[in-house]
This record gives C-alpha cells, structure tokens and sequence, in this order.
C-alpha cells in the first residue's frame, strides 16, 4: 500500500514537472519547429443544400464554407506531451448557415463555444462515437458549449439545416496545425526525434511522412499534397 | 407479397448503405454535378405495421402510410443565375415511377425575395404538405386533415343525404349512384400527397412571407388535367414574430365537382366548390417543438334528392338542393430531443363533421374520428433514422370503429 502511494506521489510529481517544462517548450532552446505548406489540388465543393422541392422559393442566400484547411500533425508525440492538462477555449461561429471555421483543432479538454449568429435558430449536433452531443435550438445571441475530452474525429452539424457541417479534430498533444488561407502551417517546440507526421483534409489522413528533428533543434521543411 | 419482399430487400439496402455511410462512400449529401448546377437528392422510407383492417392510414393512392416503401428522387437544375427546375421522381410500393412535382422557378430579380414557379407545384395551403416526405414529420402516421379519406368525391355524388350517410366511415371505398358509380376511394381534407399544376408567387419580407397560387384542382383533389374547367386560387401567409415561432394562415376556394358528375346530378352548368381555411402554429426551443393545425373545409355538393330519378349514374332533372358539408380537423403534435439522436413525439387529433338531415334525423354526414400517436426515433447516422409509433384510432361508426396499430420505419435521404 505505502509502496503504491509512493508511486502514485512520484508520477504525480513528475508529471507536475513535465508539464511546467511542457507549457514553455515553445521557447525552449533544443525543441525544433515543422513547416511547410500542403498544396490542396482538388478541393472537395462545399455541401449543397438539398433540392428544396416543396419550398414556396429559393432560399435566403447563405455563405460558402471555406473548405481549403487542412490540419498537419504528429502521428507519434513524446510521451511527455500527453501530460498537457490545460482546458482551453475554442469557437465555432454560426454565420450565414456556415460553421466558421470550417475545421476547428483542439486539444482534449477544451471547450467549444458555438455562438448563433443568424437570426434564424440552430441545432448543434453530433453523433459523432468521440462526442456525442446536442445543443438544441437557440436564437442569435446564444450560445452553447461543449467539453471535448477524448481524442477523435467529430462531425459536427446542425438539425435544422442539413447543409451546415464542421469538423473538431480534438488531439491528445498539442503538436498540430491548422493551414492558413495559402495552405502553410508551422508546428513549433517539437523535442528532438523522429516522427510521422500527417495531413489531414476533409475526413481522412490524405499523406503521412516521416521526418527527425535533431538535438540541436532547428526547423523541418515538410510539404504534403492533397490529389 | 411482392411489396413485403421490395421492402425487405430495402431495408438490407439500408443496412449496407448505414454501414458504407460510415466509411464515406455513400453520399451523405445531395449529389452534385456540373459544377453545382445539378444537385440530385433522395430519400428512402421502408415502414412496417399490421394490416389496417379499418382504413384509418389509407391515402389516395390506395396505400397503407403506415405499411409502405417510398422511394424519392428530388432534382434542382440551375438554368440561369434566375431560372431553376425543380422535379421529385417517386414511387410508392414499387408501384409506377411518377413525376409528383415538376416546375420551373423563376427570381425575376435577384436581390429580392420574390419568387415565380410555374408547373406542378407545391401545395400552398397548410404547413404539413411541405413536409411530408422527410424527417420533418416526427411521427410516421400522416396528420387526419392532410390524409384521412372522407367519403366525398369529386367525380361522383350521393343522390339524396341518405346516400351520402351511408357511406359514413366508408371513405376508403366511396360509392355513390351520381356520376361515375365505380367504387373508389373518397378525398381528405387536404391532400399532402399529390401536387397540384399551376402558377405560383412568393414574396418573403423579414418576418412575413406571403403565398399566392392559381392552380387547376382543389385542395381536396389536386389535378394536372383540367376537369370542371374551374381554377383554385390559394393564399398563405406566415408570420415570424420571433425566432422559432411561426404562425402560418391558409386559404383556398375551387371547383371541386367534376364537370361529368355535375351534368349527371343535372347542373350541367353550375360550378360547386370546396373552401379551406388553415390556421397552423410551431414554436421551437431548446430540445422541444410543438405544433398545432386547424383545416376547416366545406364543399358546396349538389344533390338531387331523388334517388328514383337517377339512372346509369344520370339523373332526370336538376339538383334538388346543393348540400354545404362541412369538415373540421384540429392536431397538436410535439417533439422532445431526450438525447442527442434520440427523441419522443405524440400527435393528438380529431376530425369532425356538421351534421345533416336523412330519413333517421340528423346525423354528421361523415363519422367523426380521434387518432392519438405516440412515438419516437433514433439517429443511426445523421441521415438515417429508424422510428417506432404506436397509433390508436377510434371512428364513431358501427363497424371498423377502432384501430391499433405499432409500426416500424426506416428512413433513410440524402
């Protein structure tokens, strides 16, 4: 009994340590960056609305989801960086029948908040095995918000207009990135060693290479190409 | 037999489908082509229950709604930045494939919510026949009002109101001795599953959208040929106070006698209609929606009072009288999300009629009737879900006065 407490005590501690030295890696001399650019060639079209047969007209114009994001990140993570426990704060924005941003990544623990603002109500929903939820109907000005702790893939969509969708990658470690508007990302404080490394778009794994970072630390230049 | 084993070979479909659905190989959403100026969608409805020995689910296609297979296939074709084709492809119990709406819409000006469709279109009146098709119907039974075959029909009349109330309950097999004497079944209140062919023009402002349409049937009996030469005009306004609640009003006023049973019954001439007046109501929050109907109709049906005078299905001299039958349906319905993908909803209804004067004193010239329904559903996926009901319906009539029935549907669109 007192042996499994001294363990219990020692994890503890060393995990306290890890994850101070962890929340600074960034700056930490030694730690290296990844980046580069992923080339979308084909870009997958936005989701229709469904023939709207038994409308009375067209439909109040919406907007077009930005389906140019893809998330890079590190298939294999050092041990110590799944002792990360902080519970950040994300949002996914209802604007024009869109989710804004189209892919959200997170670490486990965060908290979504999805804000309306359309003057029309929406159902945020997922029935996603990672995360299941539903936020029910809520006017502009609201908002609902949902914990994500386990690592996982969640599609994300809203009850009422079956065109809205979005993705929450949610990572157990903090090394990814989501790609800007020209496709680069940068992932930084990588400790030393050798990783894979994935692009993902738009609901799977589209490439994964290997690459090292060396004792000194430094960047990795790495580009993916989504056919 | 032939129906059982189209549905159970749809519903292995389904299964499959639900399977490869999760490894994203079949499509979870409309199908799009020519650079989304095509987009095709879909939808599935395999439903199961006992057979209903009352006829208290039969629509007028003949069919069981609680015990059938419904395939769809909607299209959208953007001609032009203002001009768009709109058509759905169904069929139900792998019957006949048939176009159930075909028109063109027209957005004269771009910016503004004004909107012109042309062709068969769909229903203006009421809320319910938009969403008959797809998930919007919580339940799997239809509301009383938008399917419940009265007796009365279009292309034949009763002879005096003695033949009008023998056929009180008996709308699934309506006959009378006016016009066309074949047996067949009586109209609803408001069909929600046949289209009717014309024009019509929507204006939607923020909160109000206002409907007009000039069309060849009538509510009752919406047609694509022409056959009393007389137009329904319908009207609906819908109103959005605030978010989540809409309050809609409905009208419509057209020929509803055939031209052919009205020279039978001698009102070669004279043009008999059917009124309807909506009233309908959903307000939605949180994990709750609910929702009330109000269909009042009345048909203007001539009568010769004499069944000696009528021969061959022609009477001898002129409608003694012209009968105004009166029927009115009220539903309230609600849905609660218990938890994500799953929900419970119950439908309460009753469908009344006035009453008239045969040889035994007055009586409703239709039995009235009360359906409660209670069920609910579970996402399998996003666009596949199955639901259960459980419907029970009492019919003021002294044989097939009761019906209950548990039924089963898998509902699966794209």
């Amino acid at each position: 009994m007192r042996a499994t407490i001294r363990l219990v005590t020692l994890v503890m501690l060393v995990g306290i340590g890890t994850t101070l030295r962890w929340t600074t890696a960034a700056q930490t001399p030694g730690t290296g960056s990844i980046r580069g650019r992923v080339d979308i060639r084909r870009t997958i079209a936005p989701p229709e609305r469904r023939p709207g047969i038994t409308d009375l007209g067209n439909p109040v114009p919406r907007d077009v989801p930005d389906l140019r994001a893809a998330v890079v990140y590190l298939e294999t993570a050092p041990a110590r960086a799944f002792e990360d426990r902080r519970s950040p704060r994300g949002r996914i924005d209802q604007r024009n029948e869109t989710f804004v941003p189209h892919v959200l990544a997170i670490t486990t623990g965060t908290l979504v908040d999805f804000p309306n603002n359309d003057s029309t109500y929406h159902n945020v929903f997922s029935l996603s095995k990672t995360r299941r939820f539903d936020l029910g109907r809520y006017a502009k000005g609201r908002s609902g918000t949902v914990r994500f702790d386990t690592p996982g893939i969640v599609r994300v969509f809203c009850d009422i207009h079956s065109h809205m969708s979005a993705w929450v990658l949610v990572f157990s470690h903090p090394f990814f990135a989501t790609t800007d508007t020209d496709g680069r990302y940068r992932i930084d404080g990588v400790p030393p060693g050798t990783y894979s490394v994935s692009a993902w778009y738009e609901g799977s794994n589209r490439e994964t290479r290997s690459i090292t970072i060396s004792p000194q630390g430094g960047a990795v230049d790495l580009d993916f190409v989504v056919q | 037999m032939k129906v059982t084993s189209v549905a159970l070979a749809v519903v292995f479909t389904s299964c499959g489908l639900a399977t490869t659905a999760a490894a994203q190989t079949i499509p979870s959403e409309p199908v799009t082509l020519g650079d989304g100026r095509v987009v095709i969608g879909g939808d599935v409805a395999v439903s199961f229950a006992p057979e209903d020995e009352s006829y208290f689910n039969y629509s007028s296609y003949d069919h069981n709604t609680l015990r059938e297979l419904r395939l769809g296939m909607t299209a959208l074709v953007r001609a032009t930045e203002r001009i768009s084709l709109l058509g759905e492809l169904r069929t139900e119990n792998a019957d006949t494939i048939s176009p159930y709406g075909l028109y063109a819409r027209i957005r004269p000006f771009p910016k503004r919510r004004f909107d012109v469709q042309i062709g068969r279109i769909p229903p203006t009146f009421g809320r319910f026949p938009r969403q008959a098709y797809s998930r919007d119907n919580p339940l799997i039974g239809y509301p009383l009002a938008y399917q419940y075959l009265t007796s009365l029909r279009a292309n034949a009349l009763p002879a005096t109101a003695d033949d009008l109330l023998r056929m009180r309950g008996r709308g699934w097999l309506s006959s009378f001795n006016v016009g066309d004497t074949t047996p067949e079944h009586g109209v609803p209140l408001v069909n929600s599953l046949s289209w009717d062919t014309g024009i019509q023009v929507t204006h939607g402002w923020d909160l109000l959208t206002v409907t007009g349409a000039v069309t060849t049937g009538s509510v009752s009996n919406p047609r694509v040929s022409e056959d009393n030469g007389g137009k329904q005009i319908a009207t609906r306004a819908e109103v959005r106070p605030l978010a989540g609640l809409v309050i809609g009003s409905s009208f419509a006023r057209g020929e509803f006698v055939s031209r052919h049973a009205a020279s039978a019954a001698g009102a070669r001439d004279a043009s008999f209609d059917q009124r309807a007046d909506g009233l309908d109501l959903e307000y939605s929050r949180s994990h709750w929606l609910l929702r009330g109907d109000a269909v009042l109709s009345r048909w203007h049906v001539p009568m010769v009072g004499d069944t000696a005078s009528v021969s061959g299905g022609m009477s001898t001299h002129a409608p003694a009288y012209v009968a105004a039958l009166r029927a009115l349906a009220l539903s309230v319905e609600g849905r609660y999300t218990f938890l994500p993908g799953a929900y419970a909803a119950a439908r309460v209804e009753h469908l009344g009629f006035n009453r008239i004067t045969g040889s035994r004193g007055p009586q409703e010239w239709d039995a009235p009737v009360k359906r409660v329904e209670i069920g609910g559903g579970y996402y399998l996926q996003r666009n596949l879900v199955a639901r259960v009901s459980w419907q029970h319906n009492d019919r003021e009539t002294s044989r097939f006065n009761r019906g209950r029935y548990v039924s089963g549907q898998l509902l699966f669109w794209f």
